[in-house]
């Protein structure tokens, strides 16, 4: 791996320029995969509709993506980037490594090209369920990112099948009778796993060395690698500006959504999350900052920190058993 | 690695970066010499995507009747028959749209193609839609011509899924026997990828009638082929994912959504120039018909028909068979037009031939919520005639069905009888089978 100080010295295809929320965790990945792809090697990225595409690839605004000021002497510091539908970055990929590949076989080709694909988790795991596991089914030698934000952030902020139990959304809105979402999130990582990636990681830029970590070793696979990236989202988790990275590694560490890797042929691992409930952080530290379980969490008249509101409890056993029941999951899948 | 770049509006361009003689050495000939071979629509259609060097990278998932083009690809393609190509294989329609989107974005200057059919391209919209003004000439998606809806589900040859697709933003051109199913797909990528058109392309046929029926080929050699291309495909301007440093696909305003919209526009209007020249060029080098916007397949050289007969597919020659027999029963002398290119359409072209006509009998074999989507066509080309004929509208061979002696012979006693009452616009009918059915 190379070293996080050089890492951080190279150039990002991600600049300033986009419209992404302050304080978007999508921003934050962005920038790093960025400099992380400028390693040698020709980049095309492919987006799926989400908001990290509507809020990076506007015309005639700035486009957000590009290596440097102006166009790159250098062919392999170029970068293409197309956006298609909704669900298709995946399968969008696939033509363009096919292609790519098929220039190299003939010889017509000055260089290696690396392909990645972008989306939402409403983009790959709702309406893009389909092409993703079949884009891993084919072993297509790609990387696919997923912004798990937990949510559809570009139509609202509505329920995503990984919207945490007891989370409101707009769709899923919590009334005296009706608590959020009670849907359990969808099992993505066990679903990547069971398709056949060589690689399935979650990882979040908020644990930077292991980020930069598991993305080399994402590019370096020779099949499909799956990364899944957590991401907070200001405006619709509503939480303070300045929590972004809090949350994010409380996100992991509460084992709502736990650093994870798992590489074909290897041994997986559970990072920075206590598989003993009693030696993680409390749920209610992750979920009092948002105003989206504001309807379950207060912060306690006595002593100032977040607890249940009172009649809750039963929902709170919930969201507890579903973590416990994920990372219990998560942990057989590392054998 | 340091190489020079191209700026252009659509970002910068490496002309160094892919080396496309390699891909052209890598090619090898289905064909060396002109033959003569036994063929089906589907296998015709095949064998001109395998024989273009450019064509290198093919997607599919079975739909009847387009199966057989997929079967005939991965089996030549399988026994390395024509050299370095690839075909990949998809879990639906729509990832086939979405992996020819990747793929030829990859590299402007190659072709990538697909078949399919009926349900199969209507799960593809979300994909072709986007595609049609995605300045993509470099696709080519053969439509073998199937009933769309599923209640009920029909398998044969009903153009209703094409013309339901009219909106995409492809040029679609409708095919009728298997030598100009051949032919079409050939020079199908010279008027797509021309620089001023830059638009994908839609050839198109009859599933059973047309892709399923055996018939006599002749096979240009490969050779004859890229000589054609070459002289119609040059190297694209503009650069593509692997050569460029560029964005596609980007989200806009409506304030900027409408300068895309008319680019989109102007291109496609460009093919009513393009396409008669690459048809003659296609003509004086093989020696048969090329592309043209309409066939006239019985008209006579003075042009003094009183009804005209304007049909799409193989039933069109029936048509034209029967026309002599048919206007001498009912008094009329019968021109027959079968429809070849559909979008855009040539309402000039069509004007020009209908001008003192004094009846148009539009057939349409789709089913349509008006008086047909052929006759909306027709209608508008003749609007602005001074004397504009009637045209009567007859609903013939929906489903795929025959459309036999009889039927003909009923369309057209119909469609006297209507311009002699002097209706303009009749109330359009059904025939099937040597009757009118409906309305009763």
């Amino acid at each position: 791996m190379a070293k996080l100080v050089d890492i951080v010295q190279r150039e990002s295809c991600f600049q300033p320029g986009s419209a992404l929320c302050p304080g978007c965790m999508e921003g934050m990945a962005f920038q790093n995969i960025g400099k992380l792809t400028d390693n040698g090697r020709k980049t095309i990225f492919t987006l799926g509709t989400f908001c990290g595409e509507v809020s990076t690839l506007q015309y005639p605004t700035p486009v957000a993506w590009g290596r440097g000021e102006r166009t790159p002497d250098d062919w392999t510091k170029s970068f293409g980037v197309i956006h298609h539908v909704f669900e298709s970055a995946p399968t969008v990929a696939e033509g363009i490594r096919d292609m790519a590949d098929l220039l190299a076989t003939t010889g017509a080709l000055p260089g290696p090209v690396q392909v990645c694909a972008l989306s939402g988790d409403g983009g790959a795991l709702a309406i893009g369920l389909r092409p993703l596991l079949h884009t891993i089914a084919r072993r297509t030698r790609i990387v696919i990112f997923v912004m798990v934000n937990e949510i559809y952030a570009n139509t609202g902020f509505q329920y995503s099948p990984t919207t945490s139990i007891g989370a409101e959304t707009s769709t899923t809105p919590a009334t005296e009778t009706v608590p959020g979402n009670f849907m359990p999130p969808i099992d993505y990582i066990g679903l990547a796993v069971t398709a056949g990636a060589g690689l399935v990681a979650q990882v979040s830029p908020a644990f930077p060395k292991y980020f930069c970590r598991v993305v080399e070793a994402a590019l370096a696979c020779s099949t499909t690698a799956v990364l899944f990236i957590p991401s907070p989202c200001i405006t619709g988790w509503k939480y303070e500006d300045g929590t972004t990275i809090t949350l994010a590694r409380l996100g992991c560490e509460t084992g709502f959504f736990p650093c994870f890797l798992k590489e074909e042929g290897r041994p997986g691992q559970l990072k920075f999350v206590e598989l003993d409930p009693g030696k993680r952080p409390a749920i209610e530290e992750f979920m009092g900052p948002q105003r989206r379980f504001h309807h379950l969490v207060r912060k306690s008249p006595e002593t100032g920190s977040f607890e249940a509101r009172p009649g809750r409890e039963q929902i709170f056993s919930q969201i507890r058993a579903s973590i416990q029941q994920r990372l219990e999951s998560l942990t057989r899948l590392t054998v | 690695m340091s190489m020079p770049a191209i700026e252009t509006i659509g970002g910068a361009r490496y002309p160094d970066a892919i080396d496309l003689a390699k891909v052209r050495d890598a090619h090898r000939p289905l064909a060396t010499e002109r033959k003569v071979v036994e063929a089906d629509g589907n296998t015709a259609a095949a064998y001109a995507c395998l024989q273009m060097w450019r064509a290198v990278c093919f997607a599919g998932f079975p739909i009847t009747p387009s199966t057989k083009w997929l079967e005939v690809v991965t089996d030549t393609v399988a026994r390395g028959t024509v050299g370095c190509k690839r075909v990949k294989l998809m879990e639906a329609e729509h990832a086939v749209a979405d992996y020819l989107a990747g793929a030829a974005a990859a590299c402007r200057d190659l072709i990538v193609a697909t078949a399919t059919s009926s349900v199969g391209l209507d799960h593809m919209t979300e994909s072709t839609r986007s595609l049609g003004a995605s300045g993509l000439g470099n696709i080519l998606l053969i439509n073998v011509y199937r009933a769309a809806a599923n209640y009920p589900l029909c398998i044969e040859g009903d153009p209703s899924d094409a013309l339901a697709h009219r909106d995409d933003g492809w040029i679609q051109i409708c095919c009728r026997g298997v030598q100009q199913i051949y032919d079409v797909v050939l020079q199908a990528p010279c008027i797509g990828m021309h620089p001023e058109v830059l638009t994908p392309v839609m050839p198109g046929y009859y599933g059973i009638k047309d892709s399923h029926r055996g018939s006599r080929l002749i096979l240009e050699p490969d050779h004859a082929i890229e000589a054609f291309h070459d002289r119609w495909i040059r190297p694209s301007q503009w650069p593509g994912l692997i050569n460029g440093d560029t964005a596609l696909g980007n989200c806009v305003t409506s304030q900027f959504f409408q300068g895309f919209k008319i680019d989109q526009r102007s291109r496609m209007e460009r093919v009513l120039t393009l396409l008669p020249r690459i048809g003659a060029d296609f003509e004086e080098t093989f020696s048969r018909p090329g592309l043209e916007f309409v066939e006239p397949l019985s008209w006579p050289v003075d042009n003094t028909v009183d009804l005209a007969i304007v049909a799409m597919g193989p039933d069109a020659g029936t048509a034209a068979a029967l026309a002599p027999e048919i206007g001498k029963e009912c008094g009329c002398k019968i021109g027959v037009l079968a429809a070849q290119l559909l979008t855009p359409f040539p309402h000039a072209q069509y004007a020009a031939r209908l001008a003192h006509v004094k009846a148009v009998l539009v057939v349409n074999q789709a089913h349509h919520a008006g008086h047909g989507h052929l006759t909306h066509e027709i209608a508008q080309a003749c609007y602005p005639l001074p004397k504009p004929p009637a045209v009567v509208s007859c609903f013939a061979g929906m489903g795929g069905a025959t459309v036999s002696d009889a039927t003909w012979l009923a369309m057209v006693r119909h469609a006297v009888t209507a311009s002699r009452r002097g209706e303009r616009l009749p109330r359009p009918v059904i025939a099937h089978e040597g009757r009118i059915i409906w309305p009763n």
